[in-house]
């Protein structure tokens, strides 16, 4: 009877602790998303439920377009109010997964009878995936790890500001849905290479798939996974498990990624594949030669080897440099090659250089973007090597690799974000289970309110891992007392809640500013100030101007300028055609009569500035001149030179000791019309250029084939309208130009006598009159 | 529809098809006298329709619009030496009328004052300094001559090469006497519509040379018109004694030739050039555009790469007041972005009709069709027509090819391969083990 007792009550307990911690689990993960949708949300009640920046924005406006005129319309849309007079196709130019997943979720909330607007969904997308995100994070550090350096990470992910960056609500990106199908691919792979199942496998293969239509950052997955299998190969971990999941992973997700229209034949013509198939041909041969093995004697199977291997290798070498050499793969890709020297893209590719998410990180940001965790995720990577296994081989070359990654590029902070909440939730569950082991009880009374989900991570971690970690630190921890502990303990909350703390202000003030709507704060009383001089522009372009007319601008402001004014423009964020760039460029950094040559060979109608010199907006046109230069001279360097645009002493100044090709070229005179009559002050002179500090060197000058057409409040856009060739009606000789010189003729009219002169006018004698005054004289 | 029809430059001022209509003409004098000597210029004009209003050049009351509405569709200045203009009139106001598509006839004279020096310079035109004069002394007049051999003979010979301006060049010499107009050389719109000869010059008749003079040879220009890229017209004569009665009627007699003619040619130039330079003759416009592909009638949202496409442009042309077809041989198209991807010769269909077929180039993006018509004399033809030309869509690619079928034989023999070979593997191994291990246990 006890028995029978003991064996049903068992199985009980066994089930209530089993609800219990998945209760937590879940409890702990649908916080996480609500967590990580609320504090994405500061933009939206800051300001209004609006799509943020640049890219974003032709996002939006591919997805309204694939919403209205659905999905083969969308993947045959041929834009032809972009890339004037090139347009661009812009099914095969994108990755649609984003387009997709919004444009999915709107059908079926219609379906549902629930009328939801497009840019509502756009805008809430990315904030709702990094709850997937979230969940896909902990499955995969479960399977890496445990369940509670899963929770841990997960907690991470939805609050770390390095993901935050780029799933703000309204910043409707790639990014924003590409990190959930990252994270899950690396999942889906890590199951199947622990499993060996095709099921997972294919899976993970139609995860990469969706992951390729989102995001171009795929080219990390697939050379990530490559280089796993190759590392464990050389492990000597060849197992059937691993040739199975990759080799279904690598053929399906091959097949699969082709189909996407924008990707095509790259993974079979590109260098950056090529890795990937190089080690599916290794793989094979590894998996006949161990084959062999069991066939073959000792004898027979070494020389096989040898000579077998060399041959292979050699061939497949030489294979890969045959047909790079003949064109049939494509060699390196410049912003490849600027991965290797950060260098590379400055001197040869300045239209990469040029965007700032591409400058090298700072050391500064890693911690401004991921805070203790950046301090904490080598302790995960050291416990992770230090019991390495097969899927802890993946997790350490995917740190090793990011951290090299975000090393080099701004922007690719974000794929390092999620191995760093990885291992940080690694880190910081081994150091708990060491800390929390003995004494849960007290622990828990301590924790406060804040920081919930870590909580109860905490104490479903210390429940559950304690036997496993029993055994090995036993002889440790019985050395210290539970004051230690606890102080340690209480020591590790602080720090968590200070990251919450420094993860809510980073997102507050750094992250979820709209960057289309300025705001400042009134020094006096803290009033804020918004500053929509973005918006007004648009709009009054969206009204006053053509339905055809054709807006040259930056290529920055390209998808903002077909996003709300819906104006054709010449070159836009999609910087596929760098000579085209480079035409503008030049249209910039030439005198006003050659820029005239280019605008109307490119039939623009309309210019438009960004200019921040009135309230000190430093994101302007003149800032960024510099590389408008530089992209125009790698396309003609006979017309510009970037050295003439400095001083002799080699600095780039807009006062008057500034170069006079800067001085009188077109984008300066576009910033500055005008504005040397300016005066933003009483004290302060004419034409002070808040954002450079300088008083502008051209003041008094006119615009001769251009006129202004609007400036914005601030003045921080400017919109020009170019002159039609005919409104040049008679080309007048100047009055230096004249061979026959002119007489100064001062008028004699005045309001009151309105005569003409006439010179040798017949006048009419009167008479005798006079003549007899002058006899009387 | 996309496509948008620009028909610029024709300018409505003049296009007014209405022949009943008057066309109001301000004529500016400086001296009343001049009314009467050239009485026959000004009876031809009004015989025309030309509604004529004589002022003084420097008339307190002048105007030429009146709510921002002009008063006269043409101006004529036969007021050599005003200094300045009356009224409201001055060189900015006759510019921006030029501008605003108003037509001018202006005439100097050896003391030409600055207002008609100002408006000249304005054109691209320079009057050669106060008091000089025209002199040949090899082609002056035998009779009319003073002595200072400014009363010139000009040969027809020496007018422009455009029957539409200056009519035929077969006419009895032409009388001329005055100063001479120098032109911008880099203004490529100036045409000189009668030069002079190769042994006069431009200089003060009395006074001994010193200098350079500023117009010698042919380079001295008689009569110079500039059409304005808006189509307005615009002559500049530089002897008003050319349109006088005196000098249509007298007797010609160049002096070391024995010919007389009993009347000069004046009179046939002067109302061709009038004709030309008040709208009369070498008006042109397009009537319409047309594009559509080929075997259907109209136009598509856009078009397809290497569709063949046709396009027809109606010109027509203004002849004795009415629109009539125009006939010509030469009406080029382009196909342009950025740069013209196509460029043919336009045939003509009929009816002032003109039509070019081709094959659209395999490249897409945004095209212009293009029609450039610039001829001297006529005025400038510009019709622009943009179309976007798109890649093939997903399902306009071919298929089927021929090349593919080995492909498409070896996924279906593969795919049948492993079909038969999990068949085998499943089924073949395991029979002859299970029936081993049934002896076994049997």
């Amino acid at each position: 009877m006890t028995e029978t007792l003991i064996k049903s009550k068992n199985p009980n307990r066994v089930t209530s602790h089993a609800g219990i911690s998945s209760l937590i689990v879940f409890s702990v993960l649908l916080m996480c998303w609500i967590a990580g949708f609320a504090s994405r949300l500061f933009a939206v009640i800051r300001f209004e439920s609006i799509i943020h920046e640049f890219d974003p924005w032709f996002n939006y406006r591919a997805t309204a377009y694939m919403v209205q005129h659905g999905f083969y319309k969308f993947l045959n849309w041929f834009d032809e109010r972009a890339w004037y007079p090139l347009g661009r196709i812009v099914g095969g130019t994108v990755y649609p997964g984003l387009m997709i997943t919004s444009g999915g979720i709107h059908w079926l909330l219609h379906l549902l009878h629930i009328p939801v607007h497009i840019r509502d969904i756009c805008v809430f997308l990315a904030p709702i995936f990094s709850g997937l995100t979230a969940i896909s994070t902990y499955l995969l550090t479960k399977e890496l790890w445990n369940t509670g350096a899963g929770l841990f990470a997960a907690s991470f992910i939805a609050i770390v500001p390095g993901y935050i960056s780029r799933s703000v609500a309204g910043s409707y990106d790639n990014e924003g849905i590409a990190i959930f199908a990252l994270q899950f691919t690396y999942y889906l792979w890590v199951k199947s290479v622990k499993t060996g199942s095709i099921f997972w496998a294919a899976s993970a293969a139609l995860s990469y798939f969706y992951m390729v239509s989102a995001w171009g950052g795929y080219v990390f997955i697939i050379n990530l996974i490559p280089l796993h299998v190759f590392v464990l190969l050389i492990m000597n971990r060849y197992s059937h498990r691993l040739f199975t999941s990759y080799t279904t992973f690598y053929i399906l997700g091959l097949i699969c990624s082709m189909q996407i229209p924008f990707v095509g034949f790259q993974p079979i013509r590109t260098s950056e594949h090529m890795a990937a198939s190089g080690v599916f041909a290794l793989l094979v041969a590894v998996g006949a030669l161990k084959h062999l093995q069991t066939v073959l004697t000792k004898q027979e199977f070494k020389r096989l080897f040898i000579f077998g291997g060399l041959a292979a290798a050699a061939v497949v070498f030489l294979t890969v440099v045959g047909l790079t050499m003949a064109g049939v793969i494509a060699p390196w890709s410049g912003r490849f090659y600027s991965l290797w020297d950060t260098g590379y893209a400055k001197i040869h590719i300045p239209i990469i250089a040029s965007v700032s998410e591409h400058q090298p990180t700072t050391w500064f940001s890693f911690f401004f973007d991921l805070h203790i965790l950046v301090c904490t995720f080598p302790v995960g990577l050291w416990y992770a090597i230090k019991k390495i296994n097969d899927e802890r081989v993946f997790v350490v070359l995917y740190a090793i690799s990011a951290v090299y990654f975000a090393g080099v590029m701004v922007r690719l902070m974000l794929t390092l974000t999620p191995v760093v909440c990885i291992l940080a939730g690694v880190g910081f569950s081994g150091l708990l289970e060491v800390f929390l082991k003995e004494d849960q009880q007290p622990v828990n009374k301590e924790e406060t309110e804040n920081e919930e989900p870590t909580e109860k991570k905490l104490y479903d971690k210390a429940g559950k891992i304690k036997p496993r970690k029993h055994d090995s630190n036993k002889s440790e921890n019985k050395g210290l007392g539970s004051n230690v502990k606890s102080m340690v303990v209480i020591a590790i909350m602080m720090i968590l809640m200070m990251f919450a703390v420094h993860c809510t202000w980073v997102t507050s003030n750094a992250y979820s500013s709209p960057s289309i709507v300025l705001a400042f704060y009134n020094q006096g009383d803290g009033t804020r100030n918004i500053l929509d001089d973005f918006r007004e522009a648009y709009y009054w372009l969206s009204q006053n101007t053509n339905d055809d007319a054709r807006v040259m601008s930056w290529w920055d402001y390209g998808y903002q300028i077909a996003g709300m004014a819906n104006r054709t423009t010449l070159v836009d964020n999609n910087t596929w055609n760098n000579s085209h760039i480079a035409l503008v460029g030049k249209a910039m950094s030439s005198p006003e009569e050659k820029a005239y040559e280019i605008m109307t060979s490119l039939d623009v109608d309309y210019v438009l500035v960004i200019f921040g010199g009135v309230i000190g907006y430093s994101g302007d046109d003149i800032n960024k001149f510099l590389w408008m230069v530089r992209i125009a001279e790698g396309e003609h360097p006979k017309d510009i030179r970037e050295s003439d645009f400095f001083t002799e002493r080699g600095e780039f100044r807009v006062d008057n000791e500034g170069a006079p090709a800067l001085l009188n070229c077109l984008m300066y005179k576009l910033s500055y019309y005008r504005f040397g009559d300016l005066k933003l002050d009483y004290r302060g002179p004419a034409g002070y250029d808040r954002t450079r500090n300088a008083v502008i060197g051209n003041k008094d000058f006119d615009l001769t084939y251009l006129e202004e057409a609007y400036t914005s409040e601030h003045w921080l856009v400017r919109i020009y309208r170019v002159k039609k060739p005919h409104e040049f009606n008679r080309p007048a000789l100047k009055t230096d130009e004249r061979v026959v010189s002119a007489s100064e003729y001062i008028t004699k009219k005045t309001s009151k006598r309105r005569k003409g002169v006439i010179k040798n006018r017949p006048t009419v004698i009167k008479g005798k009159r006079t003549a007899t005054k002058e006899k009387t004289n | 529809m996309k496509f948008i029809v620009i028909l610029a430059f024709v300018s409505l001022l003049m296009c007014s098809a209405n022949a009943e209509e008057k066309k109001e003409t301000l004529v500016l004098l400086d001296n009343l006298a001049t009314r009467e000597t050239h009485s026959i210029f000004f009876k031809n004009l009004q015989d025309r329709d030309f509604k004529l209003t004589f002022k003084l050049a420097d008339d307190a009351g002048l105007v030429l619009s009146k709510y921002g509405e002009y008063l006269y569709q043409n101006l004529i200045v036969f007021a050599p030496s005003v200094e300045e203009f009356g009224g409201s009139i001055s060189v900015e106001s006759i510019t921006e009328f030029i501008d605003n598509g108003g037509n001018v006839l202006v005439a100097g004279s050896s003391t030409s004052g600055d207002a008609i020096r100002e408006l000249a310079s304005e054109c691209g035109f320079e009057i050669d300094e106060e008091n000089a004069a025209v002199i040949d002394h090899l082609n002056f007049d035998a009779l009319l001559d003073k002595g200072d051999h400014t009363t010139i003979v000009a040969s027809p010979k020496n007018l422009i090469d455009s029957e539409i301006i200056v009519g035929g060049k077969n006419i009895k010499p032409l009388l001329y006497r005055g100063t001479g107009i120098i032109a911008d050389r880099e203004n490529p719109l100036i045409l000189p519509l009668l030069t002079a000869d190769s042994t006069a010059y431009s200089y003060v008749p009395d006074s001994p040379i010193k200098e350079y003079p500023h117009a010698v040879g042919k380079g001295t220009i008689l009569i110079a018109a500039l059409q304005a890229r808006n189509n307005a017209r615009i002559v500049f004569s530089g002897s008003l004694y050319f349109f006088s009665d005196e000098a249509i009627m007298s007797i010609v007699k160049k002096v070391n030739d024995n010919t007389v003619h009993d009347q000069s040619g004046n009179i046939n130039v002067i109302n061709s050039i009038s004709r030309w330079v008040f709208g009369e003759n070498g008006q042109i416009r397009v009537a319409s555009v047309k594009h559509h592909k080929e075997g259907e009638k109209e136009p598509p949202a856009s078009y397809t790469i290497l569709e063949p496409v046709v396009y027809t442009i109606e010109i027509e042309q203004l002849i004795d007041g009415k629109w009539k077809p125009f006939v010509a041989n030469d009406v080029q198209l382009e196909f342009v972005r950025i740069d013209p991807f196509v460029r043919v010769t336009l045939k003509s269909i009929g009816g002032g009709k003109y039509q070019a077929k081709f094959k659209i180039p395999d490249v897409y993006g945004v095209y212009q069709f293009k029609v450039d018509y610039d001829r001297v004399g006529l005025n400038h033809l510009y019709s622009t027509t943009q179309v976007s030309v798109r890649p093939l869509t997903h399902t306009q690619y071919e298929r089927f090819i021929p090349s593919a079928y080995p492909y498409y034989a070896s996924a279906f023999s593969m795919m049948f391969g492993v079909f038969v070979f999990s068949f085998v593997f499943l089924y073949f191994k395991d029979k002859p083990e299970k029936a081993e291990v049934e002896k076994k246990t049997n």
